[in-house]
């Protein structure tokens, strides 16, 4: 039970919070508004509260919209954004959960200084290996394919670090009794051990997915055609383009963030059960 | 030659300096129903995983069918298992979760479907059949496990402990299910439990173990008869048999508290050479009514009751006799109240004598 004490604490700290996520969210509510206005528009209503209102909904208000999906490429970039994550994904959680469920379960030499290694992996920035990275896809002659960009980003230490935390404390017993039912130990990791940890893969493919929409540095280092972008590469190609408008940029850059918040709304409870969970003790 | 056949089975588990198992040595026949039993840590799951497969054997030989199965994969040893923690495949509905090594098996889907019927069914668990184990209750996922095992026909069952997390009233209405079960399929049965009742209630044959090594084997009526020592002695019966430590002088026996009793002169010949041994004897013979008193008036015993613990059909007295607290069983006919003074004999043909220094039975009862 809580006390009056404690009910009018939470209060005032719920308010409090309120405010603050406003304060975070006035840019995002600005850029929102603006994304549906001529430019004209935009400048007049600058200096007034007026900048976070959207204009009046009449014909011509996706038509910052209309434009960038017509006039550019972004459609094709938004695509090949959602392609590259979708396999990333898929070989993400094969790749980093068949790592992660030999540290937690299966016995071979040196096991526990592999895992040490691999956590030490953890704290070494992606911006540190990528040139390896990008010498090394060169040498292979796979730049600008999506072999190239893909390669690299498959391994994840930070994820094979979940896969593991959360397969520790699988119960032996039922890998025994698949083994009875005649399951191989394959069909056992896709059929058990997956479906047996669905939080965790599913925090594993949004980390995965938020990667891929995110980042800026690999795409750009490994594709230079057009037909390869990704969106956030192609905002910057769009945004610097001097025909754009900043209606236009602010309704591009609208839909790169849009999906970044809808899965943070969607999943913020998986994401959080799943980074909480691998802190679970050890069986 | 038997269906599965122990020789010498040994486990050393890597680190340990001690063997968890010690020359293991076993004959099991079709359609029995063997019982492991033992105090926590003596091996019986060790044996048990050796035999399905999970646990490597160190040194001796296995053979089920007239096969040696040392280095068999556990799917290919025609074994089902019952675990103690179900074990069942929790994003599995009931229905998957016992058809599911039928499909891996190349079952046709059919007969799939016959055998799950069949297994829902006698299980009872028709209504809960698309339901997932975690909406199931404890009695219900085990049974689920007992499905799973049964469906394949596999003709020896190994179950550990299946029971152990399951109340006091269901562990015993299960206990009649597996055993009605057992008497239906006729699948040879390797039971591991740590309650003797259990062992006792469904066995044919008892196995009971200590410290890796195997105790006595024998029908659950010859280990509460005739205990080859005095662990098992001590470990089958609730309560527990009296323990005393004796004098042998003469035709009597000679309490610590200085108490005499007369033994018949079968007994004191083999007890023969013997200065001091150990006398062991059920709660249910000491006796209080007055015609075994007249009986064996010659070594009477004064008892005063200072616990008592009344169970109904019958009732344990507890009081202070040959330097131990003694238990006596008695029926609920014979009300003794705490603080009484009665007074007692023990019926003589049931007395068990065991050697001090190796706790070997010397005598046992007849
Ligand atoms: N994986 C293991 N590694 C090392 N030692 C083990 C292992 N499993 C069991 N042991 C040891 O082997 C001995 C027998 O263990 P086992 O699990 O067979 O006992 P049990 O009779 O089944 O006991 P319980 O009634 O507690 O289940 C114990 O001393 C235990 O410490
Ligand atoms: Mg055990």
């Amino acid at each position: 039970m809580l006390t009056k004490r404690q009910k009018r604490n939470n209060r005032i700290l719920a308010a409090v919070m309120l405010a603050a996520s406003l304060f975070f969210l006035f840019p995002v509510i600005w850029m929102l508004a603006n994304s549906f206005k001529p430019d004209a528009a935009i400048t007049a209503d600058m200096n007034s509260m007026r900048a976070f209102v959207p204009p009046a909904l009449n014909g011509d208000f996706f038509s910052n919209y209309v434009t960038i999906l017509t006039n550019t490429r972004f459609v094709r970039y938004m695509c090949n954004t959602l392609f590259y994550a979708a396999v990333l994904i898929v070989l993400g959680v094969i790749v980093n959960g068949l790592a992660g469920y030999a540290l937690a379960k299966i016995n071979f030499p040196f096991k526990d200084r592999w895992l040490m290694i691999i956590m030490l992996l953890m704290i070494v920035p992606m911006e540190t290996i990528i040139t390896i990275h990008f010498l090394f896809i060169a040498k292979l002659g796979l730049l600008n394919t999506v072999v190239g960009y893909v390669l690299p980003m498959i391994v994840n230490p930070f994820n094979i670090f979940l896969f593991r935390q959360v397969f520790v404390s699988l119960p032996d017993d039922v890998y025994e009794a698949a083994q009875l039912d005649h399951c191989s130990p394959i069909k056992y990791f896709f059929t058990m051990v997956l479906p047996m940890s669905q939080s965790v893969v599913a925090t594993v493919s949004v980390f995965t997915f938020l990667n891929v929409w995110n980042d800026y540095l690999w795409p750009s280092l490994v594709f230079t055609s057009s037909d390869l972008l990704t969106a956030q590469i192609g905002l910057n190609a769009i945004t610097s383009n001097d025909n754009t408008t900043t209606g236009q940029t602010l309704a591009v850059i609208t839909m790169v963030t849009i999906p970044v918040i809808l899965i943070y709304s969607f999943f913020s409870k998986q994401i959080v059960e799943g980074v909480v969970s691998t802190g679970s003790k050890e069986g | 030659m038997s269906f599965i056949e122990l020789k010498n089975i040994n486990k050393k588990y890597k680190g340990n300096e001690k063997n968890s198992v010690t020359d293991f040595n076993l004959n099991i026949e079709e359609k029995e129903f063997i019982a492991f039993v033992g105090p926590s840590g003596c091996g019986k799951s060790t044996t048990l995983r050796m035999i399905a497969g999970f646990e490597d054997i160190t040194s001796g030989d296995l053979v089920i069918g007239g096969q040696r199965m040392n280095e068999t994969a556990p799917a290919e040893r025609g074994i089902s298992m019952v675990f103690q923690n179900y074990a069942l495949y929790p994003h599995m509905t009931v229905e998957k979760n016992i058809s599911y090594g039928l499909k891996n098996m190349k079952v046709p889907a059919e007969e799939i479907k016959k055998k799950v019927d069949w297994a829902v069914d006698i299980l009872g668990l028709t209504e809960y059949r698309y339901c997932k184990p975690k909406n199931l209750s404890g009695g219900q996922r085990q049974r689920v496990a007992l499905g799973r095992a049964i469906v394949k026909n596999q003709k020896l069952f190994l179950m550990d402990e299946p029971l152990s997390n399951l109340d006091a009233k269901l562990r015993v209405s299960m206990r009649n299910e597996i055993s009605q079960l057992h008497r239906k399929l006729g699948s040879t049965t390797i039971y591991v439990t740590h309650d003797q009742v259990e062992a006792m209630t469904m066995a044919d044959r008892i196995v009971i173990m200590k410290d890796g090594v195997i105790q006595q084997v024998g029908k659950p009526m010859e280990l509460y008869e005739h205990p080859d020592n005095k662990f098992v002695a001590g470990f089958i019966g609730s309560p527990q048999m009296n323990f005393y430590d004796v004098r042998v002088d003469g035709n009597c026996i000679i309490f610590t508290d200085g108490s005499r009793q007369k033994l018949s002169d079968s007994v004191i010949d083999k007890l023969k050479g013997y200065d001091s041994v150990i006398m062991g004897i059920r709660g249910e013979d000491l006796k209080f009514d007055e015609q075994n008193l007249g009986l064996f008036a010659d070594s009477l015993h004064k008892a005063a009751i200072n616990n008592t613990e009344i169970m109904g059909n019958e009732n344990n007295l507890y009081f202070e006799f040959g330097g131990i607290t003694s238990v006596a069983r008695v029926s609920k006919y014979e009300v003794s109240q705490i603080g009484d003074q009665v007074d007692f004999v023990f019926m003589p043909h049931k007395m068990h004598f065991f050697d001090k220094n190796t706790e070997k039975t010397i005598v046992s009862a007849q």
